[in-house]
């Protein structure tokens, strides 16, 4: 079976970002953090709950001689570089010691920490309209059947990570979420979520919600696009809709902790 | 240029060492299974492992009995032809031990009535092969630094040959030979030279100390030359080369030893100062043909870092070298098999795109080579690429030391239960490839990458298996698929074949199970 070129451009501008990135870092000394998925973010919070919550407080708040982290200003870890310089040399003359970490850790550190920032810092949002909203547009339409759960997507996602998916899910899908479709040899045509794939057959959910498998024999094309299934709604709501439907999300992610 | 006999008789009703024979051909001279009745393959029998372990072994059948192992360190002895187990031997294990990717095991070595396994607290261990009873063990070394014994012995004349797991450990690898009767410890090869020793030149500093140069595949040998070849692991920290400068010998390396005292012949380096993790750790692959006219002989090897060699195994000349997958880390290799190297390819703070990713073009998993068609036939991983990460680490004992990390779209063995990744991220191939060029004769494309070992026979029928969970057979003359099964496990061992009672039966172990096939009886 042959994919489009959706997924060969993608590949190739793919390769430029990181033949970029590859020569960036032989030229430039501005360093960006590798490890930001939201696996890493919970990596980081494991590390800090072992490591850091003892001194910066278990919610990242401060409280035993360790300053506040949720604020998003720091003395001395200015950018999420010099965090990670922090982390694995400390601050001399303080009580902040070096972290012998390897760098995914310190930098799976990092993630979560300016992942406590941008929830901290960004909780504005009246999470009451958030909900009207959330059930005017019928988002559970989709999001109680294939989509991803919302109970959970504050607790996935920083706030930045959720406005982003709500004014413009295109820009960044996770390859579970691809829109696959394919056209059978008896010219039917069949779209959906892929859920897996091997040599011989694909299974996907299609739009009715229904799970089938498709033979590869039957197939007569296919393509898979890194697009998401739901609407921008960037236009659609205004900023203060789109804060209060985060804080609403927000206000979820309290719950089911 | 065409190629001889085998040096080394093949196996036919019995596959009686891990790689088949000392060649290490993974090809039977059964040929009761043809790409015409292939079709009609059938399950005879499944022993399901009490182990959730990644299930690796390679059984073997000897005398009318199978002996494979089970994650951790069980030895289990069955009947090919149903399943039913005899007996279990229990290797006791410390509740903490220090493999880098799993409690597995590859499998058992036999001689003479006794069977030999390496273990995970780096003991040998001799047990009856009809009662199940431990014979002898012996230390191979502290498992508390990070060592351990994961591949099947080799056995050679009265000596039983291991080598030591851990380069992700900060360990300084070893081979040791070790008397069949007694255990008593006969020579030693340290993959890494001391300083005085020549070699120790080749790592800054004190960089030699723990410098990985593993050792977790069973070697080959050649009886003609009197000569065990082994393939070497990569040096450590594995992406931080910065501290370890120079080539790091024998790191990435396949050595020829004296099997009789472990003296090192000659050696060949595919990966000078590896940079990603490439071990050599592939089945050196030995065959007798013309070369140029001359006969010769000769060693195959499809190397993880994406090159395919041919050389000659009494002298360790480079004949022949050519890349098999997509690469982007070396220029070309020099007229010594040398790789000249690409800017700008290492592990760096950022992470640097690289081809092929961190798990090779090719890794462990048994290639074969069959003499009927004279190809070389090996699963590939292409079009795939790893970003390569490198960061400082201080030596911890029995903690990882790899100074960087690795990032990719294809997981280095099936973690996840869907494959729902970007088709673009790379691909699985079985290839048959020209065994003297290197050309791709043929290629059945596979949507997931497999960690499945191959087999072929003199009836040219090919079995593999892939980590989606199929196992299939395929015409090893043009690549046809010819029968297949859905296990459903991932599939990260070789089959093998035997015949009892006339009939022939290909075994393969999957997920956590081990399946068993012949052939449908005619009237049925």
């Amino acid at each position: 079976m042959l994919y489009t070129s959706a997924i060969v451009t993608r590949r190739f501008l793919y390769l430029i970002a990181c033949t970029v990135a590859a020569w960036a870092q032989h030229s430039s000394v501005k360093l960006s953090n590798p490890f930001q998925t939201p696996q890493d973010r919970l990596e980081g919070a494991r590390t800090y709950r072992s490591q850091c919550a003892s001194c910066h407080g278990a919610d990242g708040k401060g409280g035993n001689g360790g300053p506040d982290l949720t604020r998003g200003q720091f003395k001395h870890a200015v950018s999420e570089e010099a965090m990670y310089r922090v982390i694995s040399k400390g601050i001399p003359g303080t009580t902040m010691p070096g972290f012998t970490f390897n760098g995914a850790r310190g930098w799976q550190l990092v993630t979560f920490i300016a992942s406590l920032n941008a929830a901290a810092g960004a909780g504005a949002g009246d999470a009451k309209r958030g909900a009207e909203l959330v059930a005017s547009h019928q988002c559970a339409r989709c999001h109680a059947e294939g989509a991803p759960d919302l109970a959970d997507a504050a607790r996935r996602m920083t706030r930045a990570e959720l406005r982003l998916a709500l004014v413009d899910p295109a820009a960044e899908v996770a390859p579970e979420y691809w829109s696959w479709r394919g056209t059978l040899r008896d010219a039917q045509v069949v779209e959906g979520r892929r859920l897996n794939e091997d040599t011989f057959s694909v299974q996907v959910m299609d739009k009715d919600g229904r799970l089938r498998t498709i033979d590869k024999k039957d197939l007569a094309w296919a393509t898979i696009e890194p697009k998401s299934p739901m609407p921008p709604y960037k236009g659609t709501l205004g900023g203060k809709d789109i804060d209060d439907v985060l804080a609403y999300l927000e206000s979820l992610r309290g719950g089911t902790q | 240029m065409a190629l001889c006999g085998a040096a080394v008789a093949q196996p036919g009703a019995e596959w009686t060492t891990y790689h088949g024979s000392p060649a290490s051909w993974h090809h039977s001279t059964l040929d009761q299974i043809t790409p015409a009745n292939a079709k009609n393959l059938e399950l005879k029998w499944v022993w399901q492992a009490q182990s959730l372990e990644k299930f690796e072994t390679t059984p073997l059948v000897v005398n009318g009995v199978m002996y494979l192992t089970e994650a951790p360190n069980n030895i289990v002895a069955l009947d090919p032809s149903t399943g039913r187990e005899y007996w279990v031997y229990q290797h006791p294990l410390p509740e903490v031990t220090y493999p880098c990717c799993g409690k597995v095991n590859r499998g058992v070595a036999i001689a003479d009535g006794v069977l030999y396994m390496g273990t995970l607290d780096m003991k040998l261990v001799a047990v009856s092969a009809s009662t199940g009873k431990k014979l002898w063990e012996t230390v191979v070394g502290d498992f508390r630094k990070g060592y351990a014994l994961t591949h099947a012995p080799l056995i050679v004349n009265n000596l039983v040959i291991v080598g030591t797991a851990g380069g992700e450990l900060g360990i300084r690898g070893y081979i040791a030979a070790y008397d069949a009767k007694t255990g008593k410890e006969a020579w030693r090869f340290k993959t890494i030279p001391e300083p005085g020793e020549p070699g120790n030149e080749t790592w800054g500093g004190d960089s030699w100390k723990h410098g990985g140069a593993s050792i977790w595949l069973t070697g080959s040998y050649d009886p003609d030359l009197k000569l065990t070849y082994w393939g070497i692991g990569n040096p450590g920290p594995d992406w931080n080369p910065a501290v370890r400068p120079g080539d790091n010998l024998y790191s990435d390396c396949v050595v020829a030893l004296d099997a009789a005292t472990g003296k090192m012949k000659w050696y060949f380096q595919f990966t000078p100062h590896d940079e990603w993790d490439w071990d050599a750790v592939q089945t050196p692959v030995l065959v007798d043909g013309d070369w140029k006219g001359k006969p010769r002989k000769l060693m195959l090897w499809a190397n993880r870092n994406g090159f395919y060699y041919v050389l000659d195994r009494a002298t360790g000349e480079f004949l022949h070298g050519v890349p098999f997958v997509k690469q982007n880390w070396a220029e070309r290799l020099d007229a010594k098999g040398r790789p000249v190297k690409a800017p700008g390819r290492g592990p760096s703070t950022q992470g640097t795109l690289t081809f092929p990713g961190v798990q090779g073009g090719t890794n462990w998993f048994a290639p074969s080579y069959s003499p009927v068609t004279k190809h070389f036939y090996l699963s590939v991983w292409d079009d795939y690429s790893s970003r390569y990460f490198a960061w400082d680490q201080p030596y911890e004992q029995g903690k990882w030391y790899v100074g960087g990390g690795v990032k990719s779209d294809v997981s280095p063995t099936r973690r996840e239960r869907f494959n729902r990744r970007d088709p673009a991220s790379g691909y699985g191939a079985i290839r048959a490839l020209k065994w003297d060029t290197g050309e791709k004769v043929w290629e059945y494309k596979m949507t997931e990458v497999s960690e499945s070992g191959l087999l072929t026979t003199a009836s040219n029928v090919l079995f593999s298996g892939n980590r989606e969970g199929h196992f299939f057979a395929l015409n090893a003359v043009d690549g046809g698929l010819l029968w297949r099964i859905y296990l459903g496990g991932q599939g990260a061992a070789s089959p093998i074949t035997y015949s009892i009672g006339g009939k022939q039966y290909v075994t393969v172990a999957n997920g956590h199970s081990l399946f068993t096939f012949a052939l449908r009886e005619e009237g049925r």
